[in-house]
């Protein structure tokens, strides 16, 4: 990096502003302290003890796993047909399906939220867990769409043809062929989507219901009406999760596909 | 079975889906409210756009959008650049630390600027150490905050965007530019640039869209007093329950998003040529 001075400064000056902050609340997580402050004045688990017992973070840790591994499943069980639609057929306005399929990652979250609410929940009375699954696995749709689409752009559409040159039927050539040169974008999609969903907080705002709220949502109702490090040490709880998720999929199909679309 | 209907059969399930869960009622939301006494939004938009209020709060929003992109490009570009010129072994690590943040919720991300900008905060205390101030200095709350908290929040999505389109512009070509003469710099600014922009303007429209609609970081931040166009629409929504009123939100802020995303379309053509 020698000669590109001003490039480096910044990017150090950029990576301490990014990460800094990050390790600042795992710091507040093991603080002795009664409140929030840093340096924390000694070190203790207490607070990881706290937020563990800590009633409403159960239910909610509960709803948001079930949303999360539910919309998930769905986003792909529809989201990979149309994928192999828009990748593999030729059909007149493929360009505009393939928009429509993307369209909800344009749109506001919480626009989407308070659209969901008014006409799912108050309008035609679905309950606040099914509006909540409904409204994340549209979200969730674009990327399934997009990743396992992605993995199927870059594989040779040749080598399907010669399974079903070869003899095998449709499903035969999807089952050994094709569904095993998705399967990187597959395991991609699921892990950014079942993450993109257990972290929403705008649409999980405004779908839920006596006793149904997500994670996120019970953090920020608690750091709205009190602040101590509770909140902290959840956040390292789910640090925590969140880098062993990262280095096993890294493991499996390579932490770099994940990001690279 | 015809090749049509195979077609269709694959794609129906997420139509369906995309039709009930995402059309209809974005549609009717948008446009026409079922709310009895206030069945007009775009009237209701009218009078709203008349006094004034909505529109400061639209104007703070893009204002601190605009000044979060900027930031963000600033201090986003050169970790990118810096990314796709390392080795190509230390490449992944380094992109798997400046994303990581994006696999975090916002309440995570966000909740650390409390304890650094609050009245009894990282930065106040320091100030009072250093003799500069002699009481708790409030950062909180101001627009100052809502840029901070943002800039943390899109950083890794520029350094995302700018990373894989400049790892598409060919080392060589630089190269070639020193060799022919240029300074480092000037290679940079006359070749390394032009190539990398369209995908830098990608990443600014989705920092500049993503902060226009972000809502946690403005309600943690910004407080009541620096209300954005998302926390508007949150207050309207679920606590004056004046839902003509949310939609009319709604309505602006997708317009916005709407418009940046087409502002960069065409620009990014321009870059193109």
């Amino acid at each position: 990096m020698r000669g590109r001075p001003v490039l480096t400064a910044l990017s150090a000056l950029a990576m301490v502003f990014l990460l800094g902050p990050i390790l600042l609340v795992v710091a507040i997580a093991f603080s002795s302290g009664d409140t929030v402050e840093f340096p924390p004045p000694g070190l203790s688990g207490r607070w990881f003890g706290k937020a563990l017992s800590y009633q409403p973070f159960h239910a909610a840790l509960g709803t948001s796993l079930l949303v999360a591994a539910g919309a998930t499943v769905l986003a792909l069980l529809v989201g990979i047909p149309a994928a192999l639609a828009i990748q593999r057929r030729r059909f007149r306005g493929r360009k505009a399906v393939e928009a429509l399929f993307l369209s909800p990652a344009i749109v506001p979250e919480l626009v989407l939220g308070f659209a969901l609410f008014q006409q799912l929940m108050v309008t035609l009375r679905i309950t606040a867990l099914g509006a909540l699954l409904i409204g994340h696995t549209v979200l969730l749709l674009p990327y399934a769409v997009r990743v396992t689409g992605a993995s199927l752009a870059m594989a040779d559409p040749a080598l399907e043809e010669a399974g079903r040159g070869l003899g095998a039927g449709p499903l035969r050539t999807f089952l050994h062929i094709t569904l095993p040169v998705m399967t990187p974008g597959i395991v991609s999609a699921a892990v950014l989507s079942f993450l993109t969903s257990f972290n929403n907080v705008p649409l999980s705002l405004l779908l839920n219901g006596p006793g149904v709220s997500s994670l996120p949502v019970e953090m920020l109702h608690y750091v709205e009406f009190s602040f101590d490090p509770v909140v902290a040490a959840v956040s390292t709880l789910l640090l925590a999760a969140t880098v062993l998720v990262a280095v096993v999929t890294e493991r499996l199909v390579g932490f770099n596909k994940v990001f690279s679309k | 079975m015809s090749r049509r209907a195979v077609s269709g059969l694959l794609l129906l399930p997420g139509m369906a889906l995309l039709a009930f869960g995402f059309l209809y009622p974005f549609g009717i939301t948008l446009f026409a409210p079922p709310a009895a006494d206030d069945p007009d939004v775009l009237g209701k938009l009218g009078s709203m756009l008349g006094d004034g209020y909505v529109l400061e709060v639209a104007a703070r929003t893009v204002r601190v959008a605009a000044l979060t992109t900027a930031i963000c490009l600033l201090l986003g570009f050169p970790v990118a650049y810096l990314i796709s010129r390392a080795p190509a072994r230390r490449q992944g690590l380094l992109l798997a630390l400046a994303v990581f943040p994006l696999l975090l919720s916002t309440v995570v991300r966000t909740f650390s600027w409390l304890v650094i900008l609050g009245r009894n905060g990282l930065i106040s205390s320091l100030l009072v150490d250093l003799g500069l101030a002699d009481g708790g200095t409030q950062l909180l709350y101001t627009e100052f905050a809502l840029v901070a908290g943002l800039t943390q929040l899109f950083t890794p999505i520029m350094i995302l965007t700018s990373y894989s389109s400049l790892s598409h512009v060919d080392a060589k070509l630089e190269e070639a530019a020193r060799g022919l003469g240029a300074s480092s710099g000037r290679a940079f600014r006359r070749v390394v640039l032009p190539l990398a922009l369209p995908g830098v303007l990608v990443g600014a429209t989705l920092v500049f869209a993503g902060a226009v609609t972000a809502f946690t970081t403005p309600l943690l931040l910004g407080g009541t007093r620096n209300r954005t166009l998302a926390t508007l629409l949150y207050d309207y929504a679920n606590v004056k329950l004046d839902w003509g009123a949310a939609s009319a939100v709604a309505l602006i802020m997708t317009a916005l998003v709407l418009a940046a995303s087409v502002v960069s379309g065409r620009l990014s053509k321009v870059g193109a040529v």
